[in-house]
């Protein structure tokens, strides 16, 4: 027994001797191993392999780092991180954003990220100026360590823009002109909008449910609200409704209860009056059917309008894969706010014993078009080729086999473009989300911890009524006086006040 | 004439056995149509299941899934040599240790039995949750990116134990023993010799529950399993693709135009039924296998000697 505790003293001590000298060397760099959890990847480890061996020759040379990648996917990113988060492993840095279980508000708040602020002008100067304050700010949240940012945001589609995903080649065989009636834009309450559905059940037939929807975001698009960051998760309660032309302005409108809204109870009654009609399917109104019943439509066509949240040049993409003519028609203007400023991050783990190198790492990888590039598209003569324009043409086959998820990485802004998008894609996808109006509460986010007790309740209230009357599956002239007064029981004026309170302080100080 | 009559002792009246059939029928294709639809889905061209659906009769056929998961994904091998490895190292591993726990148990001459039966028995009851035992893997056992990882946590199944023990109990009796040690046999010897080959319908059952339970497993390489992917078994694999597909699908409000683009980097379906057909048929030849043993154990019975 005494040679066992001896033993592991001298272990013990040989680690505290090791560590000590890889300090002490100053000047140059000691090699470390950094390991990094990304978000929705398609990668195969052999082609990880391949990659990864370029990567880390690269990265020798520059802050002598040997990557070690763990290709999180969207099913098993959730329950992997949170457990190996729990359990301490020995990882570097995580995604985390305000969508994924590993939520960064809340891991900030509970001390599983490195606060940042006074190592990035020393670690990462490069990268501090190249992301823009705005989405800077919207990664100032009230942490472990007080208020500060816990995580670098990733220069992406940062903006917010919700548009009516038209059907072109329908709307021209039923005689419309498609580029008047784009071009005019489209009202929901609109006799015109009305007439245009009826036109496609009309000459469709029954079974054709011309108007599309993912209820939650019709709602937000067609009354001009906005998420508010750290609202209840999965079940939103709170509303800002904004100038939909000038999302800047200040509408002196505040946080209010979205289900006690004007605008909701409107947008209900249309809702339902359009479910009546037969304008929307029953699939569309069930939780259990509505995703996959939207994808396969969406795959098949077989609509007329539908809901998007835009992504620059997303309707070339989707018109190849519909095969048919999809226009994207503006209801609001783009704006950014935090939902979209913290949607793709990473954030350095307290448990990296080298938090300053993880750093240079992010620095790098957001400044350095060539890591970028290598980290995203794989290598050339591997995954993509390049033409002479500058752009690059990927290798399908390869390019299946490792294929990151582009925007969860980091700055994308300095990937080369594809063929596809078209030599000045950057420039034209730089001057849209730059071009972004910030909402005038800008980066306030709401801590809900205070009313966690009202916010259990009132999801459960959530479920019972709000997707049914998103999609106008239930009469609102007799369900929403229920629902509200549910609501009330539940405690929602409390968490209207602690959002409202929280955001004057935040708008004060 | 004595014949006959012995005949309709044990046979019930024409219209029962043919109710009894019409049953039992109807029971064994609930059971195989769905496996003859993964199939038909398998063999569905790309085309159909996006005009139609999943179908009986598709509109075409198509083995495009089948060569495209046999050629252009090496992973799929490699996870079928992963399944069959886990399965059949954790198979005797488990079942061994399962057979020489529970004889002990059995033994009424050894002294800590009540002890190490609480012992077993105890761990039913109380886990000590997700995250401790991952901590207690992962850091103290190094079960992380390896194999053992895959078979180390699923070794000692204590509801296996505890129904090996009851069919010791019920078909070895103790005498044999006392006359093995009395021939001079050694424990070992008295186990591996004596005591395992009566109680092969019982080694066999456990055998199968733990093949059955090692091949299906993907939880723990979902979590142990995260940058040496090459390790992967089958399940993980379609488990994955399966979760990735609903995740997108979930999370189409909060992604918006991303999650539409990632959805269509997804393997189409009918290469996920190819991977469900992968999957089924190793193990659904394994059943025949032990079903002579499991038949025999039932046959045996309690009357004897």
């Amino acid at each position: 027994m005494k040679k066992l505790l001896s033993v592991l003293l001298v272990c013990v001590m040989l680690v505290g001797v090791c560590s000590a000298g890889a300090f002490a060397a100053g000047g140059e760099l000691e090699p470390v191993t950094l390991r990094i959890w990304f978000h929705g990847s398609t990668v195969t480890p052999d082609a990880s392999a391949k990659v990864m061996e370029e990567v880390n020759k690269y990265l020798a040379d520059k802050i002598n780092v040997t990557l070690e990648p763990i290709w999180g996917t969207w099913g098993d990113f959730d329950q992997a991180t949170t457990t190996a988060l729990a359990g301490g492993d020995d990882v570097d840095i995580y995604f985390t954003c305000n969508w994924s279980a590993n939520e960064y508000n809340k891991y900030a708040r509970d001390g599983y990220w490195v606060k940042l602020d006074d190592m990035l002008d020393e670690y990462a100067p490069e990268l501090k100026e190249t992301i823009p304050q705005g989405i800077w700010d919207c990664a100032i949240t009230n942490g472990y360590d007080g208020m500060g940012i816990y995580g670098v945001p990733a220069l992406k589609d940062t903006a917010t823009q919700n548009c009516w995903d038209v059907n072109g080649t329908l709307l021209a065989e039923l005689g419309y002109d498609v580029d008047a009636v784009c071009e005019a834009g489209l009202d929901y309450y609109s006799d015109e909008f009305e007439e245009m559905l009826q036109a496609a059940k009309d000459a469709k037939g029954a079974d054709f449910y011309p108007l599309l929807i993912e209820p939650v975001v019709l709602e937000r698009m067609v009354t001009h609200s906005s998420i508010i960051t750290g609202d209840l998760n999965n079940a939103n309660m709170l509303s800002y409704y904004y100038d939909a032309e000038h999302p800047s302005n200040d509408t002196g409108a505040t946080i209010v209860s979205k289900y006690e809204s004007e605008e909701f109870a409107k947008f209900a009654a249309r809702t339902y009056e359009f479910s009546q009609k037969g304008f929307i399917s029953p699939s569309c109104q069930s939780t259990a059917t509505s995703n996959d019943y939207r994808t396969a439509t969406q795959a098949s066509a077989e609509y007329l309008f539908g809901t998007q949240s835009y992504a620059f040049g997303c309707e070339l993409d989707y018109s190849k894969a519909r095969g048919i003519d999809v226009r994207m028609v503006p209801e609001t203007a783009a704006y950014m706010d935090c939902t979209s400023g913290q949607g793709a991050m990473m954030a350095v783990s307290v448990t990296s014993k080298n938090p300053e190198r993880a750093l240079m790492f992010l620095n790098l990888l957001n400044t350095d078009p060539v890591l970028m590039t290598m980290m995203n598209y794989g290598l050339e003569g591997f995954t993509y080729t390049t033409n002479d324009d500058g752009t690059i043409t990927f290798i399908d086959e390869a390019r299946a086999t490792y294929s990151p998820w582009t925007n969860g990485m980091g700055n994308i802004r300095i990937l080369p473009p594809t063929d596809a998008q078209g030599a000045d894609f950057w420039e034209r996808f730089s001057a849209y989300y730059d071009a972004a109006e910030t909402l005038p509460y800008g980066g306030f986010i709401f801590d809900a911890s205070e009313v966690e007790t009202e916010g259990a309740a009132l999801a459960n209230v959530f479920a019972e009524y709000a997707f049914n009357l998103m999609s106008g599956a239930v009469d609102p002239d007799e369900a929403l006086p229920e629902f509200q007064a549910k609501l009330k029981e539940a405690g929602i004026d409390e968490l209207v006040a602690a959002a409202q309170s929280q955001m004057e302080a935040y708008l004060a100080g | 004439m004595t014949r006959k009559r012995k005949l309709r002792l044990n046979a019930v009246s024409p219209g029962t056995e043919a109710v009894i059939h019409v049953i039992l029928a109807a029971f064994s294709l609930c059971c195989i149509i769905p496996f003859i639809f993964v199939l038909i889905i398998a063999f569905s061209s790309e085309e159909s299941i996006r005009a139609i659906g999943y179908s009986f009769t598709p509109l075409s056929w198509s083995t495009e899934a089948f060569r495209y998961a046999f050629d252009k994904l090496p992973q799929i091998w490699r996870s079928y040599f992963n399944s069959i490895l886990i399965t059949v190292v954790g198979t005797v591993l488990s079942t061994l240790m399962c057979a020489m726990y529970s004889y002990v148990l059995y033994r009424p001459d050894f002294r800590f039995r009540k002890f190490f039966n609480f012992f077993s028995f105890f761990t039913m009851i109380f886990g000590g949750g997700l995250v401790p035992t991952y901590i207690v893997c992962t850091q103290l056992l190094g079960l992380q990116e390896n194999y053992p990882a895959l078979i180390v946590p699923l070794l000692v199944n204590p509801f296996n134990i505890i129904v090996m023990r009851a069919f010791f109990k019920s078909s070895v009796p103790l005498e044999l023993i006392e006359a093995a040690t009395i021939d001079g046999s050694g424990e070992y010897n008295t186990l591996f010799r004596i005591v395992a080959p009566i109680a092969k319908p019982g080694v066999a059952t456990i055998a199968l529950l733990n093949a059955l339970a090692f091949w299906n497993e993907w939880y723990l390489s979902l979590l142990y399993i995260k940058r040496n992917k090459v390790l992967q078994p089958l399940q993980a694999l379609l488990m994955e693709l399966q979760n990735n597909v609903q995740y997108l699908n979930q999370m189409a409000g909060q992604l918006g135009a991303a999650a539409i683009a990632e959805a269509a980097k997804m393997p189409s379906q009918s290469l996920r039924m190819v991977l469900v057909v992968l999957i089924v048929v190793p193990i659904a030849c394994a059943y025949p296998f032990f079903q002579r043993y499991i038949v025999a154990g039932l046959a045996v019975g309690s009357v004897k000697g």
